[in-house]
């Protein structure tokens, strides 16, 4: 593999040693930077009939991107934020981390994954590269997605320090409990503050120790009070305020996570108290890390509103979506609503690049950044002030700078502007323009060759009522295809396009969708001028058999035989409620999320 | 180290026992004393030196008395409900296994032989730890390669610091003895396309038409090139060998493809090699473009010059065998670690494994083929190939003074092993134990460096333990070495015969396969925690809210059934449960009613003791063959619920209601006969049809004995 210019560069590796130091500086970077760029490397991507494929609708695209979301982890998440100032040269400021991830049950719930895939070409492309799966396996950061958190936190409880809420009226019954409280406290508390009894049998104090009901807090006296009621805690919780300011009391909570007891700590002095209060924050940020671990990086990216900048968005986000913020709904449209809410602004660089004529027919994003190379003066200085001093470069962290480096020239090119930079007089869009729209990637995304692709760039779309996925051609290729159907029927004499789809099955694409309709229903009726074609053992089936192969997640045969299956079952009922929709018939499918959010 | 690892993902609750182990033996230090995993020299084998390891091995094998086996896996349930329970019937504990099997990755083979040494009159031991990955070998393989992880196994490997980068970078790939077959297949079949078509003509392809001026000048700019250098082989034979010819603009590298002059193509893009192709077919008839697979993988592009036309064919013949005898050599490379499978196989030794029952299924699922569907035709085919299995989990269950040895013990490899082998220092004799068996290992001194000191849960390692285990339950079960010959095999011995190939399914199945025969039998030794199923009498029961505890749903369950009426109720995970009713009759009873109550949109079915359980209306009920079929499904849902409506989904019928609507409003019926409910729907406002329209007062207690009595009267009906 050619190094890349990126190559010399590298990010900051974080890793659960150095992560708690890492998200305070990214912080602060967020907070000085205009965008953020993306990256993740996952143990696979689906293959066969479930990648994203050139037939396939919004929808079915989507169902695709939840299954390898929902199967795959992601061993590495790169995250850049970066600011762009348009000076001349304009220059461009990154801040590339690098993230290990693995999801090890901190907590012992069985989460964040029970289980996930690997692809064994994909982990081997990997460790060619130099990744390091040890570190990532042993030093990963962990973490939990806001569902799951919320779940954790239903079923393990810590002690922590509660608000004494303002006192309402004391029964009778109350006031007896608190003074009976109190003088329990006010006693135990004389033991520790009274004249020190140094000279004192070491077994006396011991003793005396054991009477009074005393127990310890790391290296601090405590007691324990047990409660059976909210009301309860809050009362001794007045009493311990009512007492002395040296003493400082922790709610303990039972398996379900009511209230259990009351432990007064004694603190010795005024320093004492503030330092016993830091180590409880201490332990609390420690435990929040158990819940959150690299999720907090996430809530940090959605928090700052920065526009996110990704490749392959409809792929990454899923999986930020399953991850880290919720299982995935059933729909896009649902997906989308919930993205929104998380991260309102996405970037699909593919789409920018898109709007740059001559750049529509790039591939990935090194041909498309290799292609501005050539033909555009983009003078830019890039900096990048901290640096690992690693040699090696994850693939990873090489993809999320060249999406910086390419946002970057492309914004020059597009006069997209963060506001802040509006009043320079130029013309700027505003990025929220380009936001929101994902492409599918059916391109082949591993190939880092910089050949564009040599078909027709006017991507024409084409109802899916023009399509009938066939099958049982027992391996035939495309050509033999073209060149056999038509002996079959005559519906195949017209002019029609041929895709294979996996090595079971293969879409054929109608210029009219009267013949589609018409073949369909032929099938259906089992006509006997099909008679050749089923003697052949040929199959087809409309859109929509796909459609609810999808919707059912029958991923794990090949495609013909999911088609089989279903088509069997639903031959003649899905034809009267077939809704049509539009595909992008080329391998530059658009999916405009726009559509999805008129909600 | 299989016990182990599947005892701790698997027995509840894992974390206790996890810390546990960890406890007990730190992994790191290697200098424990009770814990013999320093200074056991193991040979690692990865890519680089499997050919040699592979040599040495089989003459080891061949000489040792018996080999010890062990896997490392990259995982062992898919989802807590695929655990075994000691609850399942034997088909669908089979299918758990089987799924374990087929879904997860085997990462280290541990292979140790042990050599009888007449002289020393101790065991010699060679451990040999392989590094698997299934790396796709072949290209003509379009398998997917995708294999599942267990978070937690993977990060008990990690603890153990298992070496994933030497695994995934260096593993040795592997062909099951079908994938094999079928490369074979493939290239035969390759073969004769391509010798048919190269004996016609090489015309094939047909033209691309120039569309774009760069194309139109590239042909021009190939076609002058390649004829001035044509030209020049013609009229001067020798300047070939004077090397780069000036005039291509130091664009061609000429070389000789058997013994013929040629150009290497170089870094041209694929569009460009075709259209270079097409130059060469429409302008020169003794020019021959040809594509050899090169070394790593790469192909490599040539323009030879051949001056006649049966040179020409007498060249392509050539290539075509060439190109045989390279794709031949890859598919046996590509068998790999298999070699040492096969190995075992075919040198019949004894085998022996610590409950390895599991790690025999990998061996098969991954290096001879997919499983069989079921255990019996599993234990004859694996017979076959391995004929002679030891299990010293097994094995340790069949002697009196081991039992009592290990009282209370923990079954596990590591525990076994420093039990019966305490380090020699520290050995405190019990009157009960018995000398332990002196073992040596063997390294070899020429190539230190490969050599790792062993460690706990490496598999070559374990094999190790496995064996030492093993040999020292021999000496319980009186069998001499000091008789055995050095090519003796110890399978044959007459005091072992009776207690090998005799393997449990799981460490809670409570019994044992004879693989010989394909029978399961229990175990007679083994102590079960549940009284014994009766598949018939159970009801599979999922989708309840996840709140509502097992207990609840027996109590429901008691409530109409009767008291007693439920002999056990099993948790299969959060989602579901396995009741089982006293009574087989019981089961359609429930079946039936579930199905009464979920029609009945009125009071009763809230009202009703099993609101309980179907309350949220996602509640499914099925006989325990259900069970099975959602077993056996290649789904893999975290939660059974999910699973199981996966299931349901694609294969409707499945899921039949058990009754059919004429039996329901015969049901109906006779609940709203008995006199209440009638009242209660017209309460509600529901005309429901009946004829009977008292007008009374009802209390719960009123609906509910209503309900026993319907109940009974229900069941009266079903039975006459």
């Amino acid at each position: 593999m050619a190094a890349p210019r990126a190559a010399a560069a590298s990010a900051k590796q974080v890793t659960r040693w150095n992560f708690a130091e890492a998200v305070r500086e990214l912080e602060a970077h967020l907070g000085a930077c205009d965008y953020v760029s993306v990256a993740a490397q996952k143990t696979g991507a689906p293959t066969g009939w479930r990648r994203a494929l050139p037939v396939d609708t919004a929808e079915t695209a989507y169902l695709k991107a939840k299954l390898a979301a929902e199967s795959f982890q992601p061993l590495q998440v790169a995250v850049c934020p970066f600011l762009l100032r348009n000076s001349s040269p304009s220059t461009l400021v990154a801040y590339p981390y690098n993230f290990h991830l693995f999801p090890r049950d901190e907590l012992q719930l069985g989460m964040p994954s029970y289980s996930f895939s690997c692809q064994s070409s994909y982990l081997s492309t990997m460790a060619n590269d130099g990744f390091d799966f040890n570190m990532c396996i042993y030093d990963g950061i962990s973490y939990l997605s806001r569902v799951q958190e919320s779940l954790a936190r239903q079923k393990i409880f810590t002690p922590c320090l509660r608000q004494l809420l303002p006192s309402t009226r004391i029964s009778v019954a109350d006031s007896v409990f608190m003074s009976r409280i109190k003088s329990r406290i006010a006693h135990w508390r004389k033991g520790h503050t009274g004249p020190s009894k140094k000279d004192d049998d070491p077994l006396i104090s011991s003793l005396s120790r054991l009477l009074s009901g005393g127990e310890s807090y790391g290296s601090r006296p405590s007691m324990s009070i047990d409660v059976c009621s909210d009301r309860q805690v809050q009362l001794v919780l007045e009493a311990v305020n009512h007492i002395s300011d040296d003493l400082v009391p922790l709610v303990v909570p039972d398996k379900a996570g009511a209230a259990r007891a009351v432990c007064v700590i004694f603190t010795s002095s005024k320093e004492d108290k503030n330092l016993l209060l830091m180590d409880i924050q201490k332990s609390e940020d420690e435990q929040n890390f158990k819940y959150r671990g690299f999720r907090e990086v996430i809530d940090l990216l959605s928090s700052s509103q920065k526009p996110i900048i990704s490749y392959n968005c409809l792929n990454d986000l899923t999986m930020m979506h399953s991850k880290f913020v919720a299982p995935l709904p059933p729909n896009m449209h649902e997906f989308m609503c919930s993205l929104k809410l998380v991260f309102s602004n996405v970037v699909d660089i593919s789409h920018l690049w898109r709007q740059i004529g001559p750049l529509r027919k790039a591939k990935n994003i090194q041909a498309a950044l290799s292609f501005l190379q050539r033909q555009y003066f983009v003078p830019m200085e890039i900096k990048m002030p901290q640096q690992d001093g690693t040699s090696s470069v994850a693939k990873n962290e090489q993809n999320v700078l060249r999406i910086t480096k390419l946002f970057a020239k492309l914004s020059n090119l597009l006069k997209i502007g963060p506001e802040c930079q509006l009043q320079s007089g130029e013309q700027c869009a505003a990025v929220e323009e380009y936001c929101n729209i994902f492409y599918p990637s059916c391109m082949v995304e591993d190939s880092d060759g910089v050949d564009f692709a040599n078909e027709p760039d006017t991507a024409k779309t084409v109802s899916t009522d023009n399509i009938i996925f066939l099958w049982g051609f027992r391996g035939k290729s495309v050509k033999e295809l073209k060149s056999y159907l038509p002996g079959l029927h005559q519906a195949f004499s017209e002019d029609f396009e041929v895709k294979l789809l996996d090595k079971t099955c293969s879409a054929l694409i109608f210029r009219n969708s009267d013949t589609a309709m018409q073949l369909l229903k032929e099938i259906s009726s089992e006509s006997p001028s099909l008679n050749n074609f089923f003697s052949e053992g040929l199959k087809a089936a409309g859109f929509e058999v796909y459609r609810k192969v999808c919707r059912l997640g029958l991923w794990d045969s090949d495609l013909a035989e999911a088609l089989d299956g279903v088509s069997s079952e639903t031959a003649d009922s899905t034809l009267s409620e077939r809704n049509s929709s539009q595909i992008y018939w080329n391998s530059s499918s658009m999916l405009d999320l726009k559509e999805y959010l008129e909600c | 180290m299989q016990g182990r690892l599947r005892r701790l993902v698997r027995a509840p609750p894992p974390r206790a026992l996890l810390s546990r182990a960890l406890s007990s033996s730190p992994p790191s230090g290697g200098g424990g004393g009770g814990d013999v995993g320093s200074g056991v020299a193991v040979k690692q084998v990865t890519r680089g030196n499997l050919a040699e390891a592979l040599e040495e091995l089989r003459g080891r094998v061949r000489e040792a008395a018996f080999v010890g086996l062990d896997l490392e896996m990259s995982g062992v349930t898919s989802a807590p409900w695929r655990d075994t329970f000691e609850l399942d019937r034997a088909d669908v504990r089979y299918l758990k296994l089987r799924d374990s099997a087929e879904r997860f990755a085997a990462l280290q083979l541990g292979v140790c032989p042990f050599r009888w040494d007449p002289a020393k009159s101790a065991f010699v031991a060679h451990p040999h730890n392989f590094f698997i990955f299934p790396r796709k070998e072949l290209p003509s393989d379009c398998s997917s390669h995708e294999f599942l992880c267990q978070t937690a196994s993977i990060d008990f490997l990690a603890k153990y610091q298992f070496d994933f980068n030497t695994c995934f970078r260096e593993g040795i790939s592997y062909l099951s003895r079908e994938q094999e077959e079928e490369a074979v297949q493939k290239l035969n079949l390759l073969h004769q396309d391509r010798t048919c078509a190269s004996s016609t003509t090489s015309e094939e392809g047909g033209d691309m038409p120039l569309k774009s001026a760069s194309d139109i000048l590239f042909t021009e700019r190939m076609k002058m090139n390649f004829k001035e250098w044509r030209d020049l082989l013609v009229s001067k034979p020798d300047s070939h060998l004077s090397g780069n010819i000036k005039c291509a603009a130091g664009q061609f590298q000429t070389v000789f493809f058997k013994m013929r002059p040629a150009i290497m193509l170089i870094g041209f893009s694929s569009h460009q090699l075709k259209l270079i192709q097409q130059v060469l077919r429409k302008n020169f008839r003794d020019l021959v473009y040809i594509c050899t697979s090169g070394e790593d993988d790469t192909s490599e592009k040539r323009v030879v010059y051949s001056d006649t036309d049966e040179d020409k064919i007498m060249l392509m013949k050539d290539v075509q065998e060439d190109l045989l005898k390279n794709r031949e050599a890859r598919v046996k490379s590509a068998i790999g670690i298999r070699h040492v499978i096969d190995l075992l196989s075919s040198e019949r030794k004894l085998i022996v494994g610590h409950s390895c029952f599991l790690d025999i299924a990998q061996v098969y699922s991954k290096f001879v083929g997919p499983l069989p569907s079921s255990i019996n035709e599993f234990a004859l085919s694996i017979h076959k190939i391995f004929p002679h299995i030891a299990d010293t989990r097994h094995l340790m269950s069949v002697n009196q003074a081991v039992q009592k040895l290990m009282r209370q013990k923990s079954k596990s490899l590591s525990s076994a092993f420093s039990l019966l082998y305490p380090a020699s220092h520290s050995c405190v004799e019990k009157p009960s134990s018995l000398a332990p068996v002196r073992i040596e290992v063997e390294g070899d001194e020429t190539e230190t460096s490969c050599f790792i000191s062993g460690a706990k849960h490496e598999a070559g390692y374990d094999a190790y333990m496995t064996g030492c285990v093993f040999a020292q339950l021999c000496t319980y079960l009186d069998i001499k070495f000091e008789q055995l010959s050095p090519q003796d095999n110890l399978a044959t011995n007459n005091k072992l015969h009776k207690h090998i190939n005799l393997l449990s399914p799981s460490w809670n199945s409570g019994t044992v396969i004879d693989l010989s025969s394909g029978m399961e039998r229990p175990d007679p030794g083994y102590m079960r925690r549940y009284p014994a199923a009766v598949y018939d009498n159970i009801v599979l029961i999922w989708g309840f809210m996840s709140k509502v505890r097992p207990k609840e749903i027996k109590d429901c369950i008691c409530k109409v059934f009767g008291p007693g009426s439920v002999t056990s109720i099993f948790s299969i995970d959060s989602t579901a449960a396995l009741v089982q009713f006293t009574k087989r009759e019981s089961v359609s009873d429930f079946l039936d009613l579930k199905a009464v109550l979920e029609r009945t949109d009125s009071a009763i079915s809230i009202l009703h003791p099993m609101s309980t359980i179907l309350e949220g209306g996602q509640t499914r009920a099925a006989k325990y063959d259900t069970y099975r079929d959602i077993c056996s499904s290649s789904e893999s849902k975290y939660l059974f619920a999910d699973q199981a409506e996966a299931v349901c989904a694609t294969s409707k019928d499945l899921l039949q209601e058990n009754v059919d609507d004429n039996l329901i409003s015969d049901v109906h019926q006779s609940i709203l006969d008995g006199t209440v409910l009638t009242s209660v729907n017209k309460a509600d406002g529901t005309n429901s049809g009946s004829k009977n329209e008292d007008d009374a007062d009802i209390t719960c207690q009123h609906i509910l004995d209503a309900l026993h009595d319907g109940r009974a009267l229900f069941g009266r009906r079903m039975r006459s």
